[in-house]
């Protein structure tokens, strides 16, 4: 199955949060099904994040949550519209109670992947969405950090 | 379904006496309180000490953590306290730190000063309980030093004091990380257990599968990790330090996290007093008994805490206790049914401790040592589980001891292939587990139940607070003794840091200050994330 064929993904922890296995195993499970894996690992910044989305041209950036640090999820998503990434996917897989769930979809998170997802429910969603943000938006596609007035408010 | 233990050995429908035939009563068991202390150490058992019922406490203030631990007391917790560290005290920076501001106390307990420790034990004794501070490695030393500095401005001798502060630093590849680097990790870890066995404290390292098997290993290879983090631990404490091993191996305790699968948890250990004390035994020539016997607390499984219907966790939390109370724990702290939500609420927390008072008051188990002892199927099991162990253990003994098979990556592998493989069986159904991959329920036919909530204010207030309170402290006195420590981190590895590290403390010389300090010493980055400087001018 190459399911991610030509999609690129960021699969990171955020801020001080040092729960790595749930990332490790979605960064497995996205190898196999064919999507190439940025693999950041721990004590990344929103900043680094996003820095790192830029340089190395990713269509999804996934963030895997145990520790309960959701401001830091909120700053990466303000940092998204700011830097123009506006057809690139974010989500998040985690233990995340309902409440700050709903908010962080509030806030444009494009989707939570909650505790019991199966890998086959991440792989799908992700080559339906990540290609169809890619063909809505061809011309403009991420032309730089510079662009922050192409932010999608 | 599978019908194999997580280490993949099958299970058979039925065991015989041909499937323990070898099995030596005095040889391989021992009675309870008898070398090889496969039954135990304790000849009455729990008649005689009851294990410590505990709740790990601790999130928002230490203030607010100090009311969660008057309340457990209240609860009938008496025995011991445990709290848990936030990630910023974790990594030792401090909350006004750029990145600590914005998780202070979102975890844990912010405890980056003496002066948190003062307001987390006020109106706490810290003698008559075991005190329990957890979290990462990195912190082992700050932890150790707040013991002994409130000791002394409470006028206690050090030595009264007994629980564990310390965490072994190999805590960091297995999921309870932090960012400060191994070696560094390593060093503080040898000083501070130097120090307690030379200043006589009763203060043990967690040395501990716990955070290895939450992380997905299975059972065979946390008793091989446990036992090989004893052998490298104690080894050179014995050869670098010079410590006796009869009192280096009083150091370490290991806390095993207890899962579902009943019988399998027991096997597991029983295998891992049995193979300690030979280890113990034939390897470092103990001459002490209790040189032989591996200090074992439990931990029911944060693991198993499901997200969906998490009234389950309830039954998956009693099940848990049982197989906990059945090995013969010295201690027993468990997770509780909103574990995959949040720190625990007051109601799950009582829940959690009382589901420890039912089986220890109302179920018969604590009345009698090791019950299930001869039983064809857990002594067939705890055979297969040791074998299984001995080989992973043996393995990581060829590769050079556990820092080498870490260095090679060997250890690193296998948890990795370990969790993923526990992912795929979940995936396929070829385990079950109840709400999750078998009879869910949609989200909205879900039970809600009440959610310990996070302010996101809180952390800018723990942070507001230190830093206009760092300040206030004795100016010259705080320069003189961090400059000591910096003066004396340049002394070399063996150098025990440990007083100035205390005289730094009791100057209120904060998590951040005192490692990083040490840090510059040895010649790395004063903040670990590379985005503050240096506050004293060191020479």
């Amino acid at each position: 199955m190459q399911a991610g064929n030509g999609i690129k993904v960021i699969v990171t922890m955020i801020g001080l949060d040092g729960h790595t296995t749930g990332g490790e195993v979605v960064a497995m499970i996205l190898r196999d099904a064919g999507f190439e894996v940025v693999y950041l690992g721990v004590n990344q910044t929103p900043r680094m994040i996003i820095d790192a989305a830029i340089q190395e041209d990713v269509d999804v950036i996934g963030i895997s949550s145990h520790a309960s640090n959701y401001g830091q999820i909120e700053e990466l998503v303000d940092l998204a519209r700011a830097n123009g990434l506006d057809d690139m996917l974010i989500v998040v897989g985690g233990n995340i109670p309902r409440e700050p769930a709903q908010h962080l979809l509030a806030k444009g998170v494009h989707k939570i992947f909650l505790p019991g997802s199966s890998g086959a429910t991440i792989v799908e969603y992700l080559s339906t969405e990540a290609r169809g943000a890619r063909k809505s938006a061809p011309a403009t596609r991420r032309s730089g950090a510079g662009n922050a007035d192409q932010g999608r408010m | 379904m599978k019908r194999e233990t997580d280490y993949g050995y099958a299970i058979k429908p039925v065991y015989t006496p041909a499937d323990v035939a070898g099995l030596d009563y005095e040889k391989d068991l021992g009675h309870p309180g008898s070398f090889p202390y496969t039954r135990g150490y304790h000849e009455s058992g729990y008649r005689t000490r009851m294990w410590t019922q505990r709740m790990t406490a601790g999130l928002g203030s230490s203030k607010q953590a100090n009311g969660v631990l008057k309340k457990y007391r209240e609860m009938g917790q008496r025995g011991g306290m445990c709290v848990i560290s936030d990630r910023v005290f974790s990594h030792c920076i401090d909350p006004d730190h750029p990145l600590g501001r914005k998780e202070a106390g979102v975890l844990g307990w912010p405890g980056c000063s003496l002066l948190e420790f003062e307001e987390l034990m006020d109106g706490i004794p810290l003698t008559g309980q075991s005190i329990t501070l957890l979290g990462s490695s990195a912190p082992t030393v700050m932890r150790l030093a707040y013991v002994v500095a409130l000791a002394h401005k409470r006028g206690i001798d050090p030595s009264e004091i007994h629980g564990s502060v310390m965490e072994s630093p190999f805590e960091n590849y297995f999921g309870q990380t932090d960012v400060q680097p191994f070696d560094l990790n390593l060093k503080l870890w040898l000083d501070a257990s130097e120090y307690v066995v030379r200043n006589k404290i009763r203060m043990r390292s967690s040395v501990i599968s716990q955070h290895f098997q939450e992380s997905g290993g299975n059972n065979a290879q946390a008793v091989a990790v446990v036992l090989s983090m004893y052998k490298e631990l104690c080894g050179k404490l014995v050869r670098e330090r010079g410590l006796d091993f009869d009192d280096a191996a009083l150091v370490p305790y290991e806390l095993v996290s207890i899962g579902t699968r009943f019988f399998e948890e027991i096997a597991k250990v029983r295998a891992l007093r049995r193979m300690w004390a030979r280890i113990a035994r034939d390897e470092f020539k103990a001459k002490t008994e209790k040189a032989c016997q591996m200090l074992i607390a439990v931990h029911t499984s944060g693991r198993t805490m499901t997200y969906q219907q998490p009234l389950n966790n309830i039954a998956r939390c009693a099940i848990q206790s049982l197989a906990g109370a059945m090995v013969g724990c010295t201690a027993m702290d468990n997770a509780t049914m909103d574990n995959a939500y949040a720190e625990p609420s007051a109601l799950a927390a009582r829940m959690s401790l009382n589901t420890q008072h039912i089986v220890a008051h109302e179920t018969g188990v604590a009345d009698v040592v090791d019950p299930l002892a001869g039983s064809y199927f857990v002594e067939a099991l705890t055979n297969e589980v040791e074998q299984e162990a001995t080989k992973i253990l043996n393995k990581i003994d060829e590769l050079g001891g556990l820092i080498a098979a870490i260095d090679k990556g060997y250890i690193q592998e296998m948890l990795r292939d370990e969790a993923n493989k526990k992912f795929i069986e979940m995936d396929k159904k070829d385990r079950l587990i109840v709400g999750v991959n078998h009879l869910e329920i949609p989200p909205e036919e879900d039970f809600e139940i009440p959610i310990q909530k996070l302010h996101p204010g809180d952390s800018e207030a723990i942070a507001e607070r230190m830093a206009k309170w760092k300040p206030t402290r004795d100016q010259d006195l705080l320069k003189a003794r961090i400059q000591q420590l910096y003066t004396d981190a340049q002394k070399g590895d063996r150098f025990n840091l440990m007083p100035s590290i205390v005289e730094a403390v009791e100057a209120y010389a904060t998590s951040g200050e005192v490692i990083g300090t040490i840090r510059k010493a040895r010649g790395l980055n004063y903040d670990p994330f590379n985005v503050i400087e240096c506050p004293f001018a060191l020479h």
